[in-house]
């Protein structure tokens, strides 16, 4: 499975680029970026709205396809993955918190955070006692069986980022995490949310267009402008 | 991911439509529920039939009957088409004159049901028994009273007679020169007194038959009111004007031409008397009418509900045979009762090839339970289009579905779900649709059963005066299975093309679903 990355690396990509629209008149959202982020290293991705942050981040939480380039994350060739690896590589490798929390409204906090340990195939006792543990972990005891509509954005958004966790990835993938929420909470969310990197060392690639956030919580800031990086 | 899981996420999503899962399942429940209904009662009518026929011989039995008038190209050539005409008029006079000949046969039957004929049907290979059916009409005279009488012999299969016998006993051997007499005919000859009914039994009486020869020629017939029959003064007078009417003739005020017409007639077939044959037997029992009950089960035969005087079976077949000109004529009816029912058709293959004509009651059987068939396979055919249409329904509720939980699928897919989970998740989704539904269908169709079985069976005793006694409704495990498994795959297949839309969301697109 390892493609021949260097063991400090987690994440390395060559030329990507991705178009959208059909092949006559392609609209590029990328056009050929190349990246290294070192195990445990924490990078900002900063730009404009429709610079290619969030295209950038899907690609490498692999959920989302280049149109050319290569991409090696967490140890795998993406481009040589099939469906179901794929699949297995977004259930235990990475783990993505959206901007818009992106929680199934009908699930309970606790059976939302359960989800990516069930398509893991993990046991109902085990994932059951690490959702409850990692949902305490965020501050939400009290929350376990409510629904996402019950939830303050705040709230819901710890859920998410309980989540991204439970399964303990390699590389947390972050698409401006704070962007729904008032100051207060972002950076409340944002200190959590750090403690937990920097605690077991998690690679994080976090997308966001605030530099003061990009520049206080991560190691290193790259721009991407145009779907380039500058 | 365990199939526990997958169950437990399709259940979950079933769970938040429920109006809709509900809806879909309806429409599972109902063709569930017609082809439970119609596989339940083609299995119990098929298993009915064959149970009913099996209480007694006559799945076993053969119904044999004199040949017919032959066939019409046995006997075209005895034809004659007098007259100039067409040549096609003069085929359509041939035909018609060869049916008239072919339906009137005064000689009897052209193949008789003679002894002869009867011995060899008891030759041929698995015939048990041949059993003549017996019925002369005549009188019987004891003391100074005479009364006229239905006899027939006895059926060895009516288990019923013998239970009904209420007084004297019942015959010992079938050769038995004796006579049970019933006890509705005792009233109707004068011995209203239980006294004088039991008085008869051991008393001689004399069986008299008046036979005539032929079946051409005059008769005189007296028919009185209320089925009042005939006495014997009555008949043997009229019996002697018959004689007498060609002296008479001119006796009659008839025009020169209609006493003309007739005197030709009587020279062509001059009227004969009757010949008077008789037997003395022993009355060895008098016997009681069959109740309602006993009529209703079928449980007596025809002759010993409607005999007045009944006869052992070989000894009555001794007498017809014996009576004057009965040897040269033919029983109207026999029955051979064969050793196993596998053999019933190579038996009436081999009566048939004497040119008798026969019957078995298989043959029938067979004809009902394809009729039954039929229908029950056009009703099993309209609840699996109805099933087909629920099935339709729910691949246009769950592609509905699929739409509405776009996001959900792609967040699903974001955190690890592969095509196959997703594409698994609405299969079984489908599968619960079909498992609830033709469950439901199926305890549906049962509970419906308890009371159309008892409608069926009512009707069945009303029309048919037959008593059953197991269900007419029957769900063996295989009916069970088919059903649910049927309901199953056409609610699964329904599934699959929502369910290969579902697997191939693209969750970048499902994740700015709205």
């Amino acid at each position: 499975m390892n493609a021949g990355l260097e063991p400090e690396l987690a994440v390395r990509c060559s030329d990507i680029a991705k178009a959208y629209g059909s092949t006559a008149a392609p609209v590029y959202a990328l056009r050929g970026v190349s990246l290294e982020v070192r195990r445990g290293e924490r990078v900002a991705l900063l730009g404009k709205s429709g610079s290619g942050k969030s295209t950038l981040l899907n690609l490498l939480g692999g959920i989302d396809k280049p149109t050319r380039g290569s991409r090696q994350v967490a140890g795998r060739d993406l481009e040589r993955l099939s469906g179901r690896e794929l699949a297995r590589f977004r259930s235990e490798a990475v783990g993505m918190i959206f901007q818009s929390f992106n929680l199934i409204p009908s699930r309970t906090a606790l059976e939302n955070v359960e989800l990516p340990m069930i398509f893991a195939g993990r046991p109902v006792r085990q994932r059951r006692a690490e959702a409850r543990y990692v949902l305490e972990a965020v501050g939400l005891a009290q929350r376990l069986h409510h629904r996402p509509a019950q939830l303050s954005g705040g709230e819901a958004q710890r859920v998410a980022f309980a989540r991204a966790l439970v399964n303990h990835p390699a590389i947390l993938l972050a698409d401006e995490p704070t962007g729904n929420l008032d100051s207060a909470t972002a950076r409340e969310i944002m200190e959590q949310l750090m403690e937990h990197v920097r605690a077991r060392g998690t690679t994080l690639v976090l997308v966001t267009h605030d530099e003061d956030l990009a520049r206080s919580c991560t190691d290193r800031v790259l721009r991407l402008k145009d779907g380039q990086l500058v | 991911m365990r199939f526990a899981d997958i169950l437990g996420l399709a259940l979950s999503a079933l769970w938040q439509q429920k109006a809709r899962t509900l809806l879909t399942t309806l429409g599972v429940i109902f063709g569930s529920l017609v082809l439970t209904a119609s596989l339940s009662i083609n299995s119990g009518v098929q298993e009915t039939i064959e149970r009913e026929s099996r209480r007694s011989t006559q799945l076993r039995r053969v119904q044999v009957r004199p040949g017919g008038g032959g066939h019409p190209s046995d006997i075209a050539d005895q034809v004659e088409v007098k007259g100039n005409m067409s040549d096609a008029r003069r085929e359509r006079i041939r035909n018609a004159l060869v049916r008239q000949k072919l339906n009137f046969n005064p000689g009897g039957p052209r193949i008789a049901l003679t002894r002869e004929r009867l011995r060899q049907l008891a030759e041929i290979a698995h015939v048990d028994s041949v059993i003549p059916s017996i019925y002369l009409n005549g009188f019987a005279v004891f003391g100074q009273r005479s009364q006229r009488a239905d006899i027939m012999a006895n059926d060895p299969d009516d288990d019923s007679l013998p239970g009904r016998i209420v007084a004297g006993r019942y015959f010992e051997t079938p050769h038995q020169s004796a006579a049970i007499v019933s006890e509705f005919w005792l009233y109707r000859a004068g011995m209203t007194d239980d006294a004088a009914m039991s008085a008869i039994v051991g008393k001689k009486i004399k069986l008299e038959f008046h036979v005539e020869r032929r079946l051409v020629g005059v008769g005189i017939f007296l028919y009185k009111p209320d089925g009042v029959g005939t006495t014997r003064d009555e008949f043997s007078a009229l019996d002697k004007i018959k004689k007498q009417l060609p002296e008479m003739l001119d006796r009659f005020a008839l025009t020169g031409v209609e006493k003309a017409a007739l005197k030709d007639a009587f020279r062509a077939t001059p009227p004969k008397a009757a010949d008077v044959f008789s037997e003395e037997v022993t009355v060895a029992g008098v016997f009681r009418m069959p109740s309602d009950k006993e009529q209703q089960g079928r449980r007596s035969s025809w002759e010993s509900m409607h005999s007045d005087i009944i006869l052992p079976l070989r000894m009555a077949e001794d007498l017809f045979f014996r009576a004057p000109g009965q040897g040269e004529r033919s029983l109207n009816h026999a029955t051979l009762v064969v050793d196993r029912e596998e053999n019933v058709k190579e038996v009436v293959k081999q009566v048939r090839e004497m040119e008798l004509d026969a019957y078995a009651a298989t043959e029938w059987i067979d004809r009902q339970r394809l009729m039954y068939l039929l229908i029950f396979s056009a009703m099993t055919i309209v609840a699996a289009v109805a099933l087909l249409v629920a099935a339709l329904g729910i691949a246009n509720t769950m592609l509905m579905s699929v739409l509405e939980r776009t996001r959900e699928v792609g967040i699903m897919k974001a955190v690890g779900a592969g095509n196959g989970h997703v594409q698994l998740i609405f299969l079984v989704e489908g599968a619960i649709i079909g498992l609830v539904g033709g469950t439901l269908g199926l305890l549906l169709g049962w509970a419906a059963s308890i009371p159309g079985d008892r409608w069926a069976r009512d009707m069945v005793q009303r029309d048919m005066r037959i008593e059953l006694k197991e269900s007419l409704f029957v769900f063996p495990p295989w009916l069970i299975l088919a059903v649910v498994s049927f309901a199953v795959l056409v609610t699964t297949l329904a599934a699959v093309y929502p369910a290969r839309r579902a697997a191939k969301v693209d969750p970048v697109t499902a994740l700015r679903h709205e």
